[in-house]
């Protein structure tokens, strides 16, 4: 809001006349009441985001009750204020004395208490704003472990935060982002234990753009970012409060936006996205073994079918005999070369995709079977496409959901990699790898490069990376995140 | 001024990287001199560079600051002169890994004919690579710690399947002059410390890099002698004519008939080394000239170097053997003198005085 700071004048009529004036719209409010002997004062707030019982009983009723004292028949200002303050007992009860102010108060959902006389406004934290219950994030379902998420309630978020962190050197500072939503944007983090130079840079990057508006934290990750055009994440993503203060307390910063369930980490490494909130509650042995198999999931994913399409074209030796014969005897006579025989089934697997999660649950069903069935069985049996193909398809699209955090980079890259394989063969997967690993391996955000622990080598990281030591093994925190706190685990303390 | 590469990353690029390009054409070139006794000029060359890599570390280790500190307050505005000399020399030092890799491309990725322009997006590779850094070269170094060893150990765990190192014998057979010869003639593959210069004169030392390095070396060294003597037994008499040695030495493995070439899998993993080291040289060039012209940029000069390669290797690929007699038998004393004898001269930079005691990494 560009206004210029103006202080309030003490008259009611040109105090409210002046609040009105910038909050036209029909939604703002106004209650007038005067107190027992004749001062007049009015209520502000925006319909629908305050509680008005509250209101009602703990504002309007004793303030109508009461009775302002008076210095030869003028109203004393300092007594005046005193005994309002004593009269009101609200736990956020608090003054603003320009204009501006009190009306950012109400657009955040509190009410204005105007007094005749009186040149301040006081800000009354009835807010009761629309909000949906705690429960379990679709994107992140745990077996075991907790299951409650964040909402789009920043002060739920930051009560389910502070709830697991109940220590006073968890600091929430919170900046106010976009020019018009004026989005609330806390940054957390643990003093004493995460670096401060990460906290003063995401603060610095929160505040050197000016935004329009900040509907998600998408667009605060896009502003922590290093980077904003890689293929790769460099700012961690996570919808349940158990993950985000265990990375907090590893020495990370935490950013919660306001309307947004979904809360951002930094420094990022790639390793996170391997690791599951599971992988803490099953024995170090099991969770190993998790992690590799989601590592081996994301390699066949994304590779799978660049290697299929590269052995038909150009490299039939990858296949074993057996093998070759059976491919051989489906695609004999397909119209279509493997190359694009593989892009028009991932295709069809995209596009259900995309199909599946926008469409109504009911219609959903019926997807599934003209999907999977009508189209992959028809297909095949008309000619149109092979049993191999759409089965190396299938396989890679289960494979790629082992690591749903990487879903959109891993699915992009299999983009790639046909694209490369169709043209090239295993050269061009060879090679695009090669750019890859070389790419990653220079890229950085907060000074964090994201392969770490792998590259640059941190033997002691490493112990929750693929590996996952026991708790006793993780004595120490992330060197990566350079914490001026390292130790996290003492025996006999 | 750029940071310093951990030693750490130096002795794993030696360790992992360095031996790659050694076990392409080298072998094949190697067994056509000396026959079962390959492994000893290379392990001649090998112990001249491990002995060469010890005295420039001792270089390193004697005096204050980085040696390329201390080269640039003697030298002065003459280091310049050194900048463009080593520009220059590896960018005449990459040329054969490039050739090399082309040819290995077209025999091993393809059991079709590509088009001769396939392999010219490799210097997409090239000209991104060179715009980096040389921490990119460090970092690639940890990197291939878990590339390199899995990689290398299946194919010579399969290999040995059909090795026979009765073929070997008996050792030592082969006419000393020969031996030398071959040891004159392939001075160009083992001009490892020439690749570690540009990391070990800026390396900070501290306590016991020394020793990390040496060990990454030697562990590589140790690498690629096994790797000749498999590949040896593996194929005996016929070594000489067998080219790109890792992408055939496991093909004998009996599992493969039956679950297809996965061994070309861990061949593809290091292949993305050796592309890699192709393009070491070059990154190195481009640094150079971004030292003697600090307001060119690294891309642009980057850009151009990999158009003017990409042109040279497309004109040139149709007459690789007498590029590579022209390299490997006339004008190898110029990988002697680069690799050997001006790394040597670096003695000349030590301070003195042994360095203070530093806090081990």
């Amino acid at each position: 809001m560009n206004m210029k700071t103006t202080g309030l004048t003490g008259n009611l009529q040109k105090d409210v006349g002046a609040v009105k004036n910038i909050l036209s719209a029909e939604d703002v409010l106004t209650y007038d009441f005067t107190t027992e002997n004749g001062v007049a004062c009015t209520l502000v707030y925006a319909d629908g985001m305050v509680n008005k019982q509250l209101l009602g009983e703990l504002v309007a009723r004793p303030l109508s009750a009461l009775t302002v004292q008076k210095d030869g028949g003028k109203v004393a200002l300092s007594a005046l204020q005193t005994q309002i303050a004593t009269t009101v007992r609200f736990p956020e009860f608090k003054t603003k004395p320009t204009l501006q102010e009190s009306v950012q108060e109400v657009l955040d959902g509190n009410t204005l208490l105007l007094v005749d006389t009186l040149p301040i406004a006081f800000i009354v934290g009835a807010k009761l704003l629309p909000v949906r219950a705690v429960m379990e994030p679709p994107t992140d379902v745990a077996v075991k472990g907790p299951r409650e998420g964040f909402i789009e309630d920043i002060k739920t978020n930051m009560a389910l935060v502070r709830k697991r962190l109940k220590t006073p050197e968890l600091q929430m500072d919170t900046v106010r982002l976009g020019k018009r939503s004026d989005t609330a944007v806390v940054v957390c983090y643990l003093q004493g234990t995460t670096n401060p130079r990460f906290v003063e840079e995401v603060k610095q990057k929160l505040q050197n753009v000016q935004l329009d508006n900040v509907p998600s934290s998408s667009y605060v990750s896009a502003l922590l970012s290093s980077r904003p055009h890689t293929l790769f994440r460099t700012v961690g993503t996570t919808e349940k409060p158990d993950i985000f203060t265990a990375k907090i307390a590893e020495g990370r910063v935490g950013v919660l936006v306001d309307g947004s369930p979904i809360a951002l980490t930094a420094p990022f490494i790639l390793t996170e996205d391997l690791q599951s909130s599971e992988d803490y509650f099953i024995s170090p042995f099991m969770a190993t073994l998790f992690r590799l198999l989601r590592l081996i999931a994301l390699f066949v994913a994304v590779l799978l079918p660049a290697f299929y399409v590269s052995a038909q074209l150009f490299k039939m030796q990858l296949l074993p005999l057996g093998l070759i014969l059976t491919v051989a005897s489906s695609v004999r006579e397909l119209p279509l070369s493997p190359a694009l025989e593989m892009f028009v089934v991932l295709f069809l697997l995209e596009t259900l995709k995309e199909a599946s999660i926008r469409m109504p649950k009911y219609v959903g069903m019926s997807l599934s079977v003209v999907g999977a069935l009508v189209l992959g069985e028809t297909a095949v049996s008309a000619g149109f496409l092979s049993t191999p193909a759409i089965i190396v398809v299938a396989f890679s699209g289960i494979c790629l959901y082992t690591v749903p955090n990487f879903v959109e980079t891993g699915s992009l890259l299999r983009w790639l990699y046909l694209l490369v394989a169709g043209g090239l063969g295993t050269f061009g997967i060879v090679l695009l790898s090669t750019f890859l690993l070389c790419y990653l391996f220079t890229l950085e955000n907060f000074s964090v490069p994201v392969l770490a622990p792998f590259s640059p080598l941190l033997l002691t990281d490493m112990k929750d990376s693929v590996v996952k030591y026991d708790l006793f093994g993780l004595k120490q925190r992330p060197k990566l995140l350079r914490s001026p706190n390292k130790t996290r685990l003492k025996k006999g303390d | 001024m750029q940071k310093s590469i951990p030693a750490r990353q130096i002795a794993l690029f030696s360790a992992c990287v360095l031996p790659v390009y050694k076990m392409l054409e080298l072998p094949s070139l190697l067994a056509r001199r000396t026959n079962g006794d390959l492994w000893l000029p290379a392990l001649l060359q090998l112990a001249l560079q491990f002995a060469l890599l010890c005295a420039v570390l001792y270089a390193v280790k004697r005096g204050e600051g980085t040696l390329l500190s201390r080269m640039q307050a003697k030298l002065g505005k003459g280091l310049y002169a050194v900048y463009g000399l080593y520009a220059v020399f590896y960018l005449f030092y990459a040329v054969l890994p490039i050739l090399d890799l082309e040819k290995f491309t077209y025999a091993v990725f393809y059991d079709t004919a590509p088009t001769s322009f396939s392999f010219g997006f490799f210097f997409l590779l090239l000209a991104f690579v060179g715009c980096k850094r040389l921490k990119t070269v460090g970092r690639f170094g940890d990197g291939a710690l878990f590339i390199f060893p899995i990689a290398f150990f299946a194919l010579i765990v399969m290999a040995f399947s059909a090795c026979d190192l009765s073929s070997l014998l008996p050792v030592a057979k082969t006419p000393v002059q020969d031996v030398v010869s071959a040891v004159r003639y392939t001075a160009m593959p083992f001009c490892d410390v020439a690749l570690l210069l540009p990391l070990v004169l800026r390396l900070e030392y501290q306590k016991g890099d020394g020793k990390k390095i040496a060990v990454g070396y030697g562990v590589g060294a140790i690498c690629s002698l096994l790797f000749l003597v498999v590949f040896y037994g593996v194929f005996s008499t016929s070594a000489g004519r067998e080219h790109y040695a890792f992408s055939k030495i496991a093909q004998y493995f009996p599992a493969l008939d039956v679950v297809g070439r996965v061994d070309l899998l861990f061949v593809y993993l290091l292949c993305i080394l050796a592309f890699f080291y192709a393009c070491v040289p070059f990154l190195y060039t481009v640094r150079c000239v971004k030292r003697l012209a600090p307001k060119f940029s690294p891309c642009l000069s980057s850009g151009i170097l990999a158009v003017v390669a990409f042109v040279f290797t497309l004109f040139c690929n149709k007459y690789y053997d007498a590029i590579y007699s022209l390299f490997g038998y006339r004008l190898y004393p110029v990988f002697w003198v680069f690799g050997f004898i001006l790394p040597l001269l670096l003695l000349f930079f030590t301070g003195g005085k042994k360095r203070a005691t530093n806090a081990s990494t």
